[in-house]
């Protein structure tokens, strides 16, 4: 493979010109399941292989994309993206240049306890009935469940013009559980992820069961949720939703490539924009997380990123691209989805890290207000606009824990909430999930508990 | 380049998987194959700097034996080993699976109508030169509204598709199609201050994009996001545009009429067909073979032809959206909506062109309406919406301020929450003005009475 994808790199640059050439090339397995009321719907599996290939030519990029390793087919790809990146260049104004990267010539082996390619299909139906059976059977009002698995093995395969060859190994195991209730006209709906880069080992540190009971009790118990009142309200964040605050409000403008598009962060660099105790890290090394690799799709190695420190600004997540732009280095953050798309600054795993404070110190003061603990989807707007929806929440008065609420969502502006939090607690957790920017990366994110003193609830009371 | 892969070939490797597998023991087999070949365009930081080029070819096969369903897809077509492979992987995932007693056997062969204004040679053979051309000129556009514009990413790109399919009851078919898009993200900087991205763009079956209007428009908005205001909480008038429609929908209303999620007791719509569930303004049909419609085919995912289906009429609630297996569970037939990812996926619900019929009344008209409101275009948060029981809470980035029918001011931050089922109640006026934007072909809808949380 890696002298096939050599002899594409090296037409690249003396047939075509190209300044830079690389070429990316993956033969991946899929299990998939879907289960609906402990029917399995279809046992579905799926072979992906192909090739893309990146060029730079006269400083602007072209891409193709084949899903073939036949070495004629690729020699044209090739030619077709040198052609149309020269085609391209005729109206750039600023032609794109790469940040240095180290030469790696690497094999990265991914070593499962439990491999999912070995499981056999009737061991994973087992897994996800348990589930569903669970779900389905916590009680009469939950009406539907559905278990979404997929598993994914492989290996990829990188080659650049610059002389790094890396053959990596992948390995995802991911499933999301749902569950609707009903009751006397009131309709609810739960879900959970789980996700791991070990190994099919996932199920035996979350057992099926407890994940099938953890969704329907969330939807049973917000059958009784109340509408919220709309407002601004000081909030409690359990970690999960702590996670998705950090990738949203934060994380995306955190992305060098949005920070460039005219992002609030470009501006603030070196800057305090949140109270001392705001420090954020992207990390893609912690060994078994959804977010985790060993090198990213540039062939640069992944890292611990420190992307503010006691409120202040101290770093980027970037590619080679931006890097150069901000005379910075590469931080291991370029992804791409699978061989159809190129590779683009993504998150790895995002966490807030904790502090000292117990979760009753954290809400003991709050007289009014809301405990938010599980996030439904969260989306960022450039100008810092953040939007967080929530599955389970509760009123928090006096001090205290009360009524379950439905239908919420927070938002605000990330430089006015950052400032905001005023307390961080010392437990810590990290969710898996998804995140869409035009194509779907695995990430994981997280945090401890925190207080934000205002926020602005949307509800509908 | 490399060539399309032609009708015969493309209905024989359907046909061939179909045989194949059932001689390998499946009691029923359906094949689809998929290409898609795609060129494009991109801007990025205000300037054309990237092109891209993707073939992607695959096959996806279903069998059933003894009512369990497998699937399996390969995106390797060159060589017979895969194919063989793949039917093999098929059928060894129905024996893993368990049996499903409300399996009734996939859909019978129906004759197809032949979709309308869905292919178009120019858009097969436009050049990365003319393309190239194409986004200079939205992006000219755009920077001559006003200097404070800053593009921040679009493009302009063509695709050729087409599928084929065919099952062991005697289904073949072949489709091709062809669309174009351009579009153009913008913000607009004056100072520190930064709006939201503000977005435009054209998509067609056809050539017929206008970039000197997605390059204006894309930029008028960002500026006239600049000069914010605050609105206060309260309950009021909103007009809805086709990009806040869209997200709302596809997360909420689209749920509740699908066949399935009736059946399994996550529609709240269940039990409601004949009765009023929304305003009388309302009519919402499921129009498969809509003219030169993003999503309009000849069949769909199960090789089922098209139609056209009456969801909403004057507010009634007609008809659920059904695949063949929904449908035969109630004994009916199929609508024609058993949708696919390419040859990735198993056929699930989804609408095709989801048409929220128009009214009377031009845009000036339902702003001049509206003595006191807001007219929302970009949603932030749509997907989070309670998928089942219709409620959201999401952002309006931005919103702009109507004052006796005139925009009077944007405004940043503003929450919106309520729940879809009673908005469709609270429809009052439904513009003229319509354009399809995915899913969706809707005009403006003008509602009352959604809780608006301001700063």
């Amino acid at each position: 493979m890696k002298d096939l994808l050599t002899k594409i790199n090296n037409t690249a640059i003396q047939k075509f010109g190209a300044q830079y050439a690389e070429a990316r090339a993956q033969k991946l397995y899929k299990t998939m399941l879907t289960l609906k009321e402990e029917r399995v719907e279809a046992a579905k599996q799926g072979i992906e292989n192909g090739v893309a290939l990146r060029v730079l030519v006269n400083g602007a990029w072209g891409f193709a994309s084949v899903g073939s390793l036949n070495s004629e087919i690729l020699e044209s790809a090739v030619s077709d993206a040198c052609r149309m990146a020269k085609i391209a260049s005729s109206r750039l104004k600023t032609p794109i240049k790469l940040a240095e990267a180290k030469v790696v010539n690497d094999r990265v082996e991914s070593k499962p306890r439990k491999n999912p390619a070995d499981i056999p299909m009737e061991d994973k139906i087992k897994t996800a009935l348990a589930v569903n059976k669970t779900g389905l059977g916590f009680d009469k009002r939950v009406k539907s469940c559905t278990i979404d698995y997929l598993d994914l093995t492989g290996t990829s395969y990188f080659v650049n013009s610059d002389g790094t060859s890396i053959e990596q190994d992948k390995l995802y195991v991911w499933a999301r559980i749902t569950a609707s209730a009903l009751n006397e006209g009131v309709f609810t709906f739960s879900r959970e992820e789980i996700g791991s880069t070990a190994g099919y080992e996932v199920f035996d540190e979350q057992a099926p069961e407890v994940l099938g009971e953890k969704v329907a009790k969330r939807a049973i118990e917000q059958l009784n949720a109340k509408s919220l009142k709309g407002g601004t309200f000081p909030v409690v964040l359990g970690p999960n939703v702590v996670g998705v605050f950090v990738h949203e409000a934060f994380g995306h403008l955190a992305e060098a490539d949005l920070a460039l598009s005219g992002g609030v962060l470009a501006s603030n660099m070196g800057k305090k924009i949140g109270s001392d105790l705001v420090t954020f890290y992207d990390d893609g090394t912690i060994e078994g997380s959804f977010g985790a690799f060993k090198y990213d799709d540039e062939g640069v190695p992944t890292q611990k990123t420190l992307l503010i420190k006691d409120g202040v600004v101290t770093g980027l997540m970037h590619n080679r691209e931006t890097a150069q732009k901000f005379n910075a280095e590469p931080t291991g953050n370029a992804r791409a989805e699978d061989f159809r798309v190129e590779p683009i600054i993504r998150m790895r795993c995002t966490y807030m890290a904790p502090r000292d404070r117990s979760f009753e110190e954290l809400i003991e003061k709050v007289k009014v207000g809301y405990y938010f603990k599980s996030f439904r989807g969260g989306q960022a707007n450039l100008d810092g606009t953040f939007q967080v929806g929530i599955q389970e929440g509760y009123e928090i008065i006096n001090g205290e824990i009360g009524e379950p609420v439905r239908n919420a969502s927070i938002s605000g502006n990330t430089l006015e909430t950052l400032h905001k939090v005023d307390a961080v607690g010392k437990d810590f957790q990290l969710d898996p999930g998804r995140c869409g920017k035009g194509q779907t990366a695995f990430i994981c994110d997280g945090g401890p508990h925190i207080r934000v003193k205002e926020v602005v609830v949307g509800g509908s009371a | 380049m490399v060539a399309v892969l032609e009708k015969n070939t493309m209905l024989s490797l359907a046909e061939n998987a179909v045989n194949e597998a059932l001689k390998k023991g499946a009691s029923e087999a359906e094949a689809y194959v998929y290409e898609g070949q795609a060129t494009s365009i991109g801007i990025e930081l205000g300037q054309i700097s990237k092109s891209n080029r993707i073939i992607d070819r695959g096959l996806g096969i279903r069998v059933v034996t003894n009512k369990t369903v497998g699937f399996a897809y390969t995106n390797i077509l060159d060589d017979a080993n895969a194919i063989e492979s793949v039917i093999l992987r098929a059928l060894s995932a129905a024996k893993a699976s368990k049996p499903d007693q409300d399996w009734n056997g996939l859909p019978q062969k129906k004759p197809y109508a032949s979709p309308e204004k869905t292919f178009d040679d120019k858009v097969v053979d436009l050049g990365s030169e003319e393309l190239v051309n194409v986004a200079s000129i939205m992006l000219d556009a755009a920077g001559q509204v006003d200097k404070r514009v800053f593009p921040i990413e679009g493009g302009i790109g063509n695709a050729y598709i087409s599928n084929a399919i065919a099952n062991s009851n005697g289904i073949t078919g072949f489709d091709k199609g062809t669309v174009i898009e351009c579009s153009l993200a913008t913000l607009a900087k004056e100072g520190t201050a930064v709006t939201p991205v503000c977005f435009e763009f054209n998509a067609s079956r056809n050539y017929n994009v206008d970039p000197v209007w997605v390059g204006k428009e894309a930029a008028k908005l960002a500026v006239s996001a600049l000069k914010t205001n605050s609105v206060e909480t309260k309950s009021t008038t909103l007009i809805l545009t086709q990009f806040a429609l869209q997200d709302l929908f596809a997360y909420t209303l689209v749920n509740a009429v699908k066949a399935d999620n009736v059946q399994r007791n996550q529609s709240p719509f269940k039990g409601k067909i004949g009765e009023k569930v929304a305003s009388e303004n309302l009519t919402i049909y499921d129009e498969g073979l809509f003219p030169g419609g993003l999503r309009t085919w000849a069949f769909d995912g199960e090789g089922v032809p098209h139609q056209k289906t009456v969801v909403i009429e004057k507010g009634v609630l007609r008809n659920f959206l059904y695949d063949s297996y929904s449908a035969k569970k109630e004994a009916k037939e199929s609508t024609g909506n058993a949708s696919r990812a390419g040859y990735l996926s198993t056929p699930s619900i989804d609408t095709t062109n989801f048409h929220v019929m128009p009214g009377n009344k031009t845009s000036d008209q339902l702003l001049s309406e509206v003595d006191d409101g807001l007219i929302i275009y970009y949603l932030q948060g749509a997907h989070s919406s309670n998928p089942v029981s219709g409620e959201f809470s999401v952002v309006a980035t931005p919103a702009w301020k109507i004052k006796k029918g005139e925009i009077v001011h944007c405004s940043r931050g503003v929450m919106l929450a309520g729940n879809i089922f009673e908005v469709l109640k609270n429809v009052s006026l439904v513009g003229s003005n319509e354009r399809q934007m995915g899913q969706l072909i809707s005009p403006w809808i003008q509602v009352e009475n959604v809780r608006v949380i301001g700063k």
